[in-house]
């Protein structure tokens, strides 16, 4: 424990977080091709407990697994099959743009969105998954290739982000059709995505009151403002945004949760994960 | 209702302020970070807004927080007069207070009070009551509560302006003593007067209760033009063996005009000694110098006129003169040197107030009758004269007389009159070797060295002592001076009714150069007045003083009763014998009071008093 505590970004790793999430997983919904044993389903028969099928023996295979019980009823050799467990790569991608350091009566959106991916890297690099991370605003700010090794380098790299840049994705984050376009390709790739849209309570409900000018943290535009003017409208049309951000994502099987800076994490996560877990079942 | 203080309401213009804050603090300029203005640039922006006030509860609030404030500023009462008469009718109670002070006299102001004061009683119901209190600078219940408006009208008629200062806090007070005791439920005070400033001190502390009323008539005119003798100085000289008195008479201009040529009239036992012109400007103050005159008896008459105004009384000055007497002294020395009592006699034939009678003789050749009627004796550097024992120097102290012992080299006192010298003389000090001494401490407490008590009122310490008697006094024995080595220059003690000083140096320039100081002639004089407890005549008194006739006749041969004819006529009768208060004598009349033997045959006045009078402003 003291080690980690030294180590940057250990602080994203908040065991408080840890002791409510910790006993859950974070399990690929596809098939995934690893090369050690993991919790996720392999493309190929392993040495797991899960039955799979029998096939029958030829040259070679080790006579351990021809199934017994089934020479003495059929008298042919059948080998027993098991569905084989395996790792996956488990890459958090981390927006890293000026909009992510803003923060009203919570932490800042990217510290928080910091917890998220440490929370879940340490999950996956607990059921010996292999974890990166990828920094990105306007470009991409800095690529850790996922490695069963990389746990600490991704803590490190998520300390010394920084919100400086302007982003490109938070404009297309506000169009549904371009975050859409955005996302597919790595969709098309056979990943599994998780989309957590980190809200500030700002954000979402607009609680201001005085008149002033809002600056625009990506593009730096100022607009004055009269908060209880259009503060019914804003609600309206940002519930509006995430129920069919919510409806878009659903449609292409994409996991999406909004994560309000102002809730704690720990219950934000256990409900997606144990959410997450209960549907895998029926899936 | 009413506002004491309206001028605080202007303050009201004070409740824009939090409205201006309302609104400026909504249109200050502040910047709002936002990570995406993406819906908020969507809704048309609504700048009429920014002008409507938002919260009518907070605005409300401390717009009244500042009225309420202004308001509290502004003093505002309720005339409980008419809600009293509102709540109920019924009697009164009313209380009328008339100023009758010297400043009332001013034209028609008199007139003016007792006319309101007649419409008082005239608006009195049948069973109503009243009070009728004449006051000046004491107040007096003239006419107690009654319903009988013949009686309170007669009352008025019959008062007359006094010399009396304003006061109104004893009135008040009155008046609230007398409505505390009314049973009636509706009590009423009115005040009649011209509301001089400085009848009003501010501390009087009158409360009145609750349900009591003070109505105020004010007759001040707006004619505040005067013209006052509020001085007179006299110089005194003498001339041939009389004693010349030269009048210096001051006058004050009250008014906005100036005066010219107005008439300044001396008068010296009822005949006018000369009349002088002068010119005051307004507001301003000057003085009249007249020619000498020689003061040809004791208790001479005199008064200074100027000019005639609407307040005549403070425009004459009484005053009586004296022949200064002088203090007559006995300066006993050795004998031994032509010019032993040179410095003392040269310093004592100076002065003129008062005049010093001196009498130097050696005290070989000293008689016991050298001491009688003498006011100080001076043993200036001598041995004790014979002339002085046997109990004589003694019973001259006693009997109030002053003794200056000068101590030097021929200084001698017998162990037999030991009781009369502050202290018991040991040897010689001699400190012409090194530096000389000097005076270090003096004890500014005592009248002798009181005069000295300012800076550069006279330095001490530049007087060099180069010898000096050792003395050791008694704990009860009065120390009034110290050499810088702390030996004692001067102590004091009573003997009787008597004074006795000793001087551990000389006075002269044998053992101390003070002779040639400044500080010597203003010191023999200081000691020579303390020791024959000499009190400059008094030549005027104010209205209002309080004199005590039994002090002044102690001492007098005559021992027989008082009668004092004051300046109206009245005659008070005074026994000589009277202790306390019936000595006393309250000077509440301008003019001259005249003291008499009772039996007497008229004599001269012994004293005359004035007052100064201020007009109306």
């Amino acid at each position: 424990m003291t080690s980690s505590q030294a180590l940057p970004g250990a602080r994203f790793v908040d065991p408080k977080i840890l002791l409510r999430v910790g006993n859950l997983e974070l399990l690929a919904r596809h098939v995934v091709e690893g090369f050690i044993n993991g919790l996720h389903r392999a493309p190929y028969f392993g040495a797991s407990i899960d039955f799979a099928e029998h096939r029958g023996y030829v040259a070679g295979d080790d006579i351990r697994r021809v199934d017994w019980r089934v020479f003495a009823r059929t008298d042919r050799f059948y080998v027993k099959q098991y569905e084989a467990d395996t790792n996956t790569n488990v890459s958090v991608l981390l927006d890293v743009s000026r909009s992510m350091k803003f923060s009203n009566r919570g932490v800042p959106k990217l510290e928080y969105g910091c917890f998220v991916g440490a929370c879940l890297a340490y999950l996956a690099q607990r059921q010996r998954d292999r974890v990166g991370l990828i920094t990105f605003d306007n470009d991409i700010v800095s690529h850790v290739p996922p490695s069963a090794k990389h746990f600490n380098v991704v803590l490190h790299t998520m300390e010394r982000a920084r919100p400086e840049r302007p982003g490109n994705l938070p404009i297309p984050l506000h169009k549904m059709d371009a975050v859409l376009e955005a996302i597919k390709p790595l969709k098309f790739l056979g990943n599994d995505l998780i989309v957590f849209h980190v809200l500030d309570p700002a954000e979402i409900d607009f609680g201001y009151e005085d008149a002033s000018s809002f600056e625009d943290l990506e593009t730096g535009e100022q607009i004055p403002v009269v908060p209880e003017s259009l503060v019914r409208e804003y609600r309206s049309m940002i519930q509006a945004h995430i129920l069919a951000l919510t409806t878009k994502f659903s449609e292409h099987r994409i996991d999406y949760t909004v994560l309000n800076t102002a809730e704690p994490l720990d219950r934000a996560l256990f409900s997606y994960l144990s959410s997450r877990e209960r549907l895998m079942r029926v899936r | 209702m009413a506002f004491l203080t309206p001028f605080f309401l202007l303050g009201l213009s004070a409740i824009a302020i939090p409205v201006l804050i309302h609104l400026i603090q909504r249109e200050k300029k502040r910047v709002i970070e936002f990570p995406s203005l993406m819906f908020v640039r969507r809704i048309p922006y609504q700048s009429v807004r920014r002008r409507r006030i938002r919260h009518w509860a907070l605005l409300l609030m401390r717009a009244a927080a500042i009225a309420l404030i202004v308001a509290a500023f502004a003093r505002p009462f309720i005339h409980q007069g008419t809600v009293a008469a509102a709540v109920g009718g019924g009697a009164r109670e009313v209380v009328i207070l008339l100023d009758q002070s010297a400043s009332m006299g001013y034209g028609d102001h008199w007139s003016r009070a007792r006319d309101a004061a007649r419409a008082v009683v005239r608006g009195l119901g049948a069973d109503d009551r009243a009070t009728l209190v004449l006051f000046d600078k004491n107040a007096e219940e003239n006419m107690r509560a009654t319903s009988d408006r013949t009686r309170l009208e007669a009352a008025i008629n019959a008062a007359h302006v006094g010399s009396g200062a304003t006061r109104y806090g004893p009135a008040l007070k009155l008046a609230e003593s007398i409505l505390s005791r009314s049973a009636i439920k509706r009590r009423e005070a009115v005040l009649v007067s011209d509301f001089q400033r400085s009848g009003w001190s501010g501390s009087e502390e009158v409360r009145f209760p609750e349900g009591m009323t003070v109505s105020t008539v004010s007759v001040a005119s707006p004619n505040s033009a005067n013209l006052a003798v509020p001085s007179v100085t006299f110089a005194r000289a003498s001339f041939s063996g009389q004693e010349r008195i030269t009048v210096t008479a001051g006058l004050s201009n009250k008014g906005d005009e100036p005066l010219k040529d107005v008439p300044v009239t001396l008068t010296i036992d009822g005949h006018e000694i000369q009349t002088e012109r002068a010119t005051v400007a307004p507001h301003a103050a000057g003085s009249v110098t007249f020619a000498q005159f020689t003061l040809t008896g004791p208790n001479v008459r005199g008064s200074v006129r100027a000019g005639a105004d609407l307040l005549p009384a403070d425009n004459i000055f009484h005053f009586v003169l004296a022949p200064s007497e002088p203090v007559s002294l006995a300066i006993v020395d050795s004998g031994d040197r032509s010019d032993g009592s040179l410095f003392l006699s040269k310093a004592l034939s100076i002065g003129t107030t008062p005049t010093f009678h001196v009498d130097v003789a050696s005290a070989s050749r000293v008689t016991p009758t050298a001491f009688d009627k003498r006011a100080v004796a001076v043993l200036n550097d001598t041995m004790f004269p014979p002339a002085g024992g046997g109990g004589v120097l003694k019973r001259f102290l006693e009997r109030g007389g002053g003794l200056l012992v000068v101590t030097g080299d021929h200084t001698t006192w017998p162990p037999g009159e030991a009781e009369l010298l502050p202290g018991r003389l040991g040897a010689t000090v001699d400190r012409t070797s090194g530096r000389s001494g000097s005076l270090g401490y003096l004890d500014y407490s005592h009248p002798v060295f009181e005069v000295f008590k300012a800076p550069r009122s006279g330095d001490f310490s530049a007087a060099h002592v180069f010898r000096y008697r050792a003395l050791q006094t008694l704990p009860t024995d009065r120390i009034l001076a110290r050499f810088d080595d702390g030996a004692i220059a001067a102590a004091e003690r009573k003997v009787g009714a008597g004074r006795a000083i000793v001087w551990t140096s000389t006075l002269d320039d044998s053992w101390t150069d003070i002779g040639v100081k400044p500080i010597f002639l203003p010191l023999v004089h200081q000691l020579v007045r303390y020791l024959a407890h000499y009190e400059p005549a008094t030549s005027w008194f104010t209205v209002g003083q309080v004199l005590d006739l039994t002090a002044r006749a102690k001492g007098r041969a005559d021992k027989s009763d008082r009668i004092v004819v004051t300046p109206s006529g009245e005659r008070i009768s005074q026994s000589s014998a009277g202790e306390g208060s019936e000595g006393l004598l309250e000077l509440n009349e301008q003019g001259v009071y005249e003291v008499r033997s009772s039996g007497a045959a008229a004599s001269p006045p012994s004293r005359i008093w004035r007052r100064s009078i201020r007009a109306s402003s």
